[in-house]
Formats: C-alpha cells, sequence, structure tokens
C-alpha cells in the first residue's frame, strides 16, 4: 500500500506550512483589519458602528461553527479540494459585497458565504499540516500561525490605501482578488496517506469515536475554557488603559508591542515544543497557568512600566499557548481523525470565545473597571490548565510521546467498518 | 493724536447701550474739536458699548465713581486687561462732541475687544487672528514695552498699507505705551488687516486680522463611481451664514451649480452652518473641485471639496489581472506535481486516483503515492 507510516516532517510539509501561512493571513488578517471598512460602511449605509460590527462577527461565527463541516468534507475528498473551493467561496462573497446597496446584503455576502468560504479553508489546512509533521509539528504549527500577526500589521494600511484610491467598493473588489489566493495555497496542500487512514473509517465512524473519546473531550473542555478568557485582554486592554489615565496613542502603540511579543512567543514556543521530551499538554498547561497568572495581575499593576511589562509578557505567552494548543490534539487522537478532531474542538470552542468577551464587558459595566473582567479571565485559563492536567501520560516523565502507530493499533481495536468508497487519499 | 492726559477734569456720562434706553450722551468735555471722521466714529460708538462713566480724575480711572447702571466697558489705557466684566473703563473717544441726535443705530452690536502686547524683540511677529461673522464694534489695542523714553516713541496704525489718520488713542502707563484703535464693522469694507507700529527706525508691529469665519469642505478627495449619487458636504464650526452657494470649478474659472434649477443637482442643509449639494447620476465630466461659498454679512468664505469619478472598470481590470495571476499559480503548482511525479516510476499508478480529487481549475488527478514513497527516503535522512 502506499501508505506512509510516518508523517515526513519536512520535504513538501514546508511548502505545506508556506500555504497554512499565507492562508491565516488570508482569513484571519483580513478578518482582523476589516475595521477600516466599518467607518465606510457607518457613513455609506448611515448605520450605527454597532450594527456594522455585526458583519465580523456574523463572519466569524460561520467559520468557526462551520469548521466541522470543512473537517468532514476533507475526510472524505482530501484536503484540496476543500479548501480551493473554500478560497472561491471566499472570494466571491467579498465580490458580492462590493455591489452591496444594504447592510442586509453585506451581511449574507461577507458573514454568511465569506465566513463559510473561510470554514472550508483553515481547519483542514491546520489539520493537514499536524499530518506532514510530528516531530516538528510545533514549530512549524507556530510559523503557520504567524500568518496572523503578520498580516494584520501589513493589511490594516494596504486596506486603507484601497479606500482611499478606490473607495470601497473597488477595495472590496480587490480584498477578493486578494482572497483568490486561497485557492492558490489550496492546490499546495498535497494530499498524503498515511497508515491509520483506513484504519480510523469515515467521517461519521470519526465524529462517533472522537465523542466517547475521553481524553478528546477532556481537551475540547480545556480548550473551550481557554478560549473563553483568551480574547478579553485584546477587546478590553485599550478601554482599561484609557481608564487607568493613558492616551489613546501610547495605548494602541502597547497593543502593537504585545502583537510583536505574540509573534516571538509563537514561534520560540513552537520550537520548544518539539525540542523538549514528553507529551506537549504539559508545555500547553505551562503556558497557559502563566497567561493566567499574568491575566489576574493585571489590576494590581498601576505604574506604567507595570504594566509595560505585563502587556509583553502576556503577549508572548498567549502567543506561545497558540502552536502547542494545536499540537496536542493529534497526539490524543492521531493524525488520521485530525481533521474531525479539529474541526469539533474549533465548534466548542467557538462557544467560549463568544462568551468571554461580552461576559468581561457585563462584568466591567457591573463593577465599574476592568479588575474582576482581567481576574475572571485568569481564572477560566487556570480552570483550563486544570483540566489538562486530567490529560493520559501527563505525569509520565518517563513514557514516549504517543506515535501514530500506537494508534493505529488503537483505532484497530476499535474495529470501525470500512466504508465503501474509500478514504480520502490522505 | 490722541493723547489721555491723566489730571484733566473731565465729566462724561456716557449711556450707550440698548435702544430704548440710555442713549444719552452727555458729553461735557473741552476737547477740540473733532475731524469729521471722528464724529462718524462716535455714531457708531454706542454699538454696544454699554454705558461709559468717564469722570477722569487726577487718578487713574478706577477711582471713577461708577453709577449702578453703568456697564463700563472702558479701553485699557489704564493698564488693565480688556474683559467684559471690567468696571471702570474709561473711554477716551467720549471726549468727542458728540451731537446730541446721535441715537443708537446699530447699538444691538457687540463689541470685540482684542490686544497684543509686544517687547523689544523685534524677530516675533506679533499678530493676533480675529474672527468675525456679525457687524461689530471693535477695539483693537497695542501694548509696547520701549526701551527708552517713552515719549519719543511714535506711534501709527494702517490698515494694509494706508495709513490711519485717527481713530486712535495712545496712553503711557508707568513704562507701558498703549494704542488703542476702534472701527465699527459693519461690511466687507471694514475688514482686512489694520497694523500697529511703534517707532521710527525699528519699527515694532502688531497685526490684528479681521476674517470671516472660515470653511471646512474636505481635505482628501470623494472617489465614486459612474452612475453613483454622492453628497458634498461643507460647514463650518460655529457660524451661521446667511446663505450658501455652490460652484464648480474648472482651472480658475467658477460655474454656479443649481442655477436653473434640475434634478441632478440638489442643495440642502440640515443645520445653518452646514450645506450639502447632491449630485446623482455622476458621469466622468463631473470630476473636479466643487467650491461652496458662505455669505456672511462681512464678506464671504469658501471651501472646496474635489471630487473623483472613476469608471467601474478601473479596479475591474486590477481584479481581472490578479485573478489571472491566482490561475497562473494554480496551474503551475498542479503542472509541478504532475510533472515531478510522472519522473518517479510508474509502477503505483492506477491506485489513489479518487473522484474527488476533481479539481475545479485543472483537470489533472492528484496521483499521490509515488509521492510519499519518494519523500520517505528523503525524510528518513532528517
Amino acid at each position: 500500500m502506499a501508505y506512509r507510516a510516518e508523517p515526513p516532517d519536512g520535504g513538501w510539509g514546508w511548502m505545506v506550512v508556506l500555504s497554512a501561512f499565507f492562508q491565516s493571513a488570508l482569513v484571519f488578517g483580513v478578518l482582523r483589519s476589516f475595521g477600516v471598512f466599518f467607518v465606510e460602511f457607518v457613513a455609506a449605509f448611515e448605520e450605527p458602528a454597532a450594527r456594522v460590527s455585526w458583519i465580523a462577527s456574523i463572519g466569524i461565527a460561520v467559520q468557526q461553527f462551520g469548521s466541522p463541516v470543512g473537517s468532514v468534507l476533507s475526510t472524505k475528498f482530501g484536503p484540496r479540494p476543500v479548501v480551493m473551493t473554500g478560497g472561491i467561496l471566499a472570494a466571491l462573497g467579498m465580490l458580492l459585497a462590493s455591489f452591496a446597496t444594504s447592510l442586509t446584503h453585506l451581511y449574507l455576502s461577507i458573514g454568511l458565504l465569506s465566513g463559510s468560504g473561510w470554514a472550508l479553508t483553515f481547519t483542514p489546512t491546520l489539520a493537514c499540516l499536524s499530518r506532514y509533521f510530528s516531530r516538528r509539528r510545533s514549530l512549524a504549527t507556530g510559523l503557520a500561525l504567524t500568518g496572523v500577526g503578520l498580516s494584520s500589521f501589513a493589511f490594516a494600511p494596504l486596506f486603507q490605501w484601497l479606500l482611499n484610491h478606490y473607495a470601497w467598493r473597488g477595495a472590496l473588489l480587490l480584498v477578493s482578488a486578494l482572497s483568490l489566493h486561497l485557492v492558490a495555497c489550496g492546490a499546495l496542500l498535497r494530499p498524503l496517506s498515511l497508515a491509520e487512514d483506513p484504519v480510523v473509517g469515515g467521517p461519521g465512524a470519526q465524529i462517533t469515536s472522537l465523542l466517547c473519546h475521553g481524553p478528546f473531550l477532556r481537551y475540547t473542555i480545556a480548550i473551550t475554557l481557554i478560549n473563553t478568557g483568551y480574547f478579553i485582554p485584546y477587546v478590553h486592554l485599550v478601554a482599561h488603559l484609557r481608564d487607568l489615565g493613558w492616551d489613546p496613542l501610547p495605548a494602541a502603540f502597547l497593543l502593537s508591542v504585545a502583537a510583536i511579543s505574540d509573534l516571538v512567543g509563537r514561534v520560540a514556543s513552537g520550537w520548544l515544543g518539539d525540542a523538549v521530551p514528553g507529551p506537549v499538554a504539559r508545555l500547553l498547561m505551562l503556558w497557559t497557568t502563566l497567561t493566567g497568572v499574568i491575566l489576574a495581575l493585571y489590576p494590581v499593576a498601576e505604574v506604567p512600566t507595570g504594566l509595560v511589562a505585563l502587556t509583553v509578557a502576556y503577549g508572548f505567552t498567549s502567543g506561545a499557548l497558540t502552536p502547542v494548543a494545536f499540537s496536542v490534539l493529534p497526539e490524543l487522537v492521531g493524525t488520521g481523525k485530525i481533521y474531525c478532531g479539529l474541526g469539533l474542538v474549533q465548534m466548542v470552542e467557538s462557544i467560549g470565545g463568544l462568551l468571554g468577551a461580552p461576559l468581561s464587558g457585563y462584568l466591567r459595566d457591573v463593577t465599574g473597571n476592568y479588575t474582576a473582567s482581567f481576574v475572571v479571565a485568569g481564572a477560566f485559563l487556570l480552570a483550563g490548565s486544570g483540566v489538562l492536567i486530567t490529560l493520559p501520560h501527563f505525569f509520565c516523565f518517563s513514557a514516549p510521546t504517543s506515535k501514530p502507530q500506537d494508534l493505529v493499533t488503537e483505532a484497530l481495536d476499535t474495529k470501525v467498518p470500512l466504508p465503501e468508497e474509500g478514504l480520502g487519499e490522505d | 493724536m490722541w493723547t489721555w492726559e491723566p489730571g484733566r477734569h473731565q465729566t462724561k456720562v456716557l449711556y450707550l447701550g440698548s435702544e430704548d434706553s440710555r442713549s444719552r450722551l452727555n458729553i461735557s468735555a473741552p476737547f477740540t474739536s473733532l475731524p469729521v471722521q471722528e464724529e462718524m466714529m462716535t455714531e457708531y460708538s454706542n454699538l454696544s458699548l454699554e454705558s461709559h462713566n468717564l469722570s477722569v480724575t487726577a487718578a487713574p480711572i478706577t477711582s471713577l465713581p461708577v453709577e449702578e447702571e453703568m456697564m463700563t466697558k472702558a479701553a485699557p489705557i489704564t493698564s488693565l486687561p480688556v474683559q467684559e466684566e471690567m468696571k471702570t473703563k474709561a473711554v477716551p473717544i467720549i471726549s468727542l462732541p458728540v451731537q446730541e441726535e446721535m441715537t443708537t443705530k446699530y447699538s444691538n452690536l457687540t463689541l470685540e475687544s482684542h490686544s497684543i502686547s509686544m517687547t523689544e524683540r523685534p524677530n516675533m511677529p506679533a499678530e493676533k487672528n480675529i474672527t468675525l461673522e456679525r457687524p461689530s464694534n471693535v477695539e483693537l489695542t497695542c501694548q509696547f514695552t520701549p526701551s527708552g523714553n517713552l515719549n519719543a516713541v511714535n506711534v501709527t496704525w494702517k490698515k494694509g498699507d494706508k495709513l490711519l489718520e485717527d481713530n486712535y488713542l495712545v496712553n503711557a502707563t508707568g513704562s507701558i505705551l498703549y494704542t488703542q484703535y476702534r472701527v465699527a464693522v459693519i461690511n466687507s469694507k471694514q475688514m482686512g488687516s489694520y497694523s500697529c507700529f511703534f517707532g521710527e527706525k525699528k519699527q515694532q508691529r502688531g497685526t490684528f486680522n479681521l476674517k470671516v469665519p472660515e470653511i471646512n469642505g474636505k481635505n482628501k478627495p470623494l472617489i465614486t463611481y459612474v452612475g453613483d449619487t454622492v453628497v458634498l458636504i461643507c460647514k463650518c464650526q460655529d457660524c451661521l451664514p446667511l446663505n450658501w452657494t455652490w460652484y464648480s470649478g474648472n482651472g480658475s474659472v467658477q460655474v454656479p451649480i443649481g442655477v436653473p434649477v434640475n434634478d441632478k443637482y440638489v442643495i440642502s442643509g440640515k443645520h445653518a452652518n452646514e450645506t450639502r449639494l447632491k449630485i446623482t447620476q455622476l458621469s466622468e465630466d463631473d470630476q473636479g473641485t466643487y467650491w461652496c461659498h458662505a455669505i456672511f454679512e462681512l464678506g464671504e468664505s469658501e471651501g472646496h471639496v474635489e471630487l473623483v469619478v472613476l469608471s467601474y472598470l478601473v479596479p475591474l481590470k486590477a481584479f481581472c489581472a490578479i485573478a489571472a495571476e491566482v490561475v497562473l499559480l494554480v496551474a503551475i503548482i498542479l503542472l509541478f506535481e504532475m510533472y515531478t511525479q510522472k519522473k518517479k516510476k510508474p509502477s503505483d499508478d492506477g491506485k489513489e486516483i479518487e473522484q474527488g480529487e476533481q479539481l475545479k481549475l485543472d483537470d489533472s488527478n492528484g496521483i499521490e503515492n509515488s509521492g510519499p514513497r519518494h519523500r520517505k527516503n528523503e525524510s528518513v535522512g532528517q
């Protein structure tokens, strides 16, 4: 058979890293920089800012809740056609948005259509990346995820330039052309066949087996808790600084500093995750605990030096936990079930993400400052890291990391019936 | 030229204010007769100068008995800074033989007082910009601290380049030289630049620029597309113009808009301090600069908005170029893959060709089996 026993850990894998880098840039970078369009939409449609910001919220919600769909399709057909279709959908959404005559039109085109396109691209790509690497998985994931941070720096001025030269309709048309590059990125995702693929079965069977998998469920709960607290500082840091009396420009600058340390943290943690032996879950727990402690310390820091130091540390640790968070999953469920696993995790963790920021805002309204919000965010992170301790092999310092072969034997025991049409060629 | 001499006893009771009352001018000062311009000056002198009780004794004006209904706004000849609530401002103008029948024609006009203080630093031009919207009385005061003898300093006033002969006072208190000029601004002829000059050879100059309020259009050009509708907005901060007009400019020629009223141009405005020009059915001829003029009693002020009309082809061409580049990239990637796999021994052909690999943009099926085998040999060495 043509199935590999082990992921290649290099070779074409680095092209997949490149593809994932551009994809995270084109999906999340576009989403994060969309704020420059909002000002134009408010003026063009004469709607309040709250209604306009629903566009991005709908897009993010569709992207996250649609992740399992992307996963299922990738398991059946492989990541390449799914991601290329997703790219076309995302570009089509932006293209139709350039003809918009009302805000509802934008909700449907950017929110729904582009959001579904993004759902079909991001998760399959990261899952495919995990299949291509085992020893260098964290580093590859970390490098790929730096695309998000770097693109936020690049796209915000680019979008502003497009708006100045083409007005928002022309700018949306050109962002659509930019999103077409997702198709090219999808073409890079060469299919990979791994040994445990025929064993784990089709998507339906995979999902069923995952939902009965104890460690997977515990991991999902942990990630959801982490996600609840993760976004709060991004959303509320500037407001908190303004409350303390900072001017808007230094506050925004501090956020940029946090973004830079986030980038550094991602790459450093990626490298560290591969260098340190043992389950990666331990590193995830380390970074999560540190982030939680830093968040809880935020209300205590009043002096500017303390705040700057805390923000830099927060940026580093929160960036550090992202690549290892993605690397833990293949160790738990194996690379055969990675598509479905990642899709499910993304869908469930989005609940945490959607709840976190409004909860923090509510706490702030009730108590009058951000102390409670930051402490609660830190508590969520610490709770998540606590759940991580329950993962298998956590305290085993001599046990080897679970290899794909072990999972093959594990999967064989479950006796999953093979579907007729065979798997996706991975 | 006038000189205020403290010590001369004059009793002047000047009630200037609302039209209905206090329009008495009791001036018993035995000053010399004025040239005609001075009389005209006093005609408007009841513009907002409420009441001025000038009983000048030897003491500074602060010792004037101030009567109750007097809201004395005096010139700062007595080294008082110009403030509305200042009492006992002696107005030397009162010393003119004003005729009794001078009624309060412009008595509901406000008084604007502005002052500049200068020292002997020749390299700092002292300038003040004054924004006037409605007709009012304006009092301009320059203070100067000369190094040498006060009396040796020559004081002159100019409007633009024209030397002003009268309507101004000079006073010296201690070591500070004051001069004050008053003008009733009722139309655009009185607007402009007024300068006070101290000295002959090394002239110190203070300038007051009287201007109408500025209008803000838009600094960045507005981008629109053919067939769109656009709204151009001009507004000013706190002003209430009498009227707004719009012109479109081609080079230096300005053509009025909306004169033959048609559907294409609609001029409206939600508040008095802004105006909106709505242009429908844009075409490329509508491109250019649009001027909005605000008409005040004291003159006109203008702002401008630049309009750029693009055709849809402009971004569409860029879009097609980028889309073609993406298609090219995808083709290159897939062809490269086919090429590297064809180079292998095709012993495993026919396997793993899945239906799901039907690509939309290229009709090659991904043949993967030879790939991993090749890569595995490579990766062993890693």
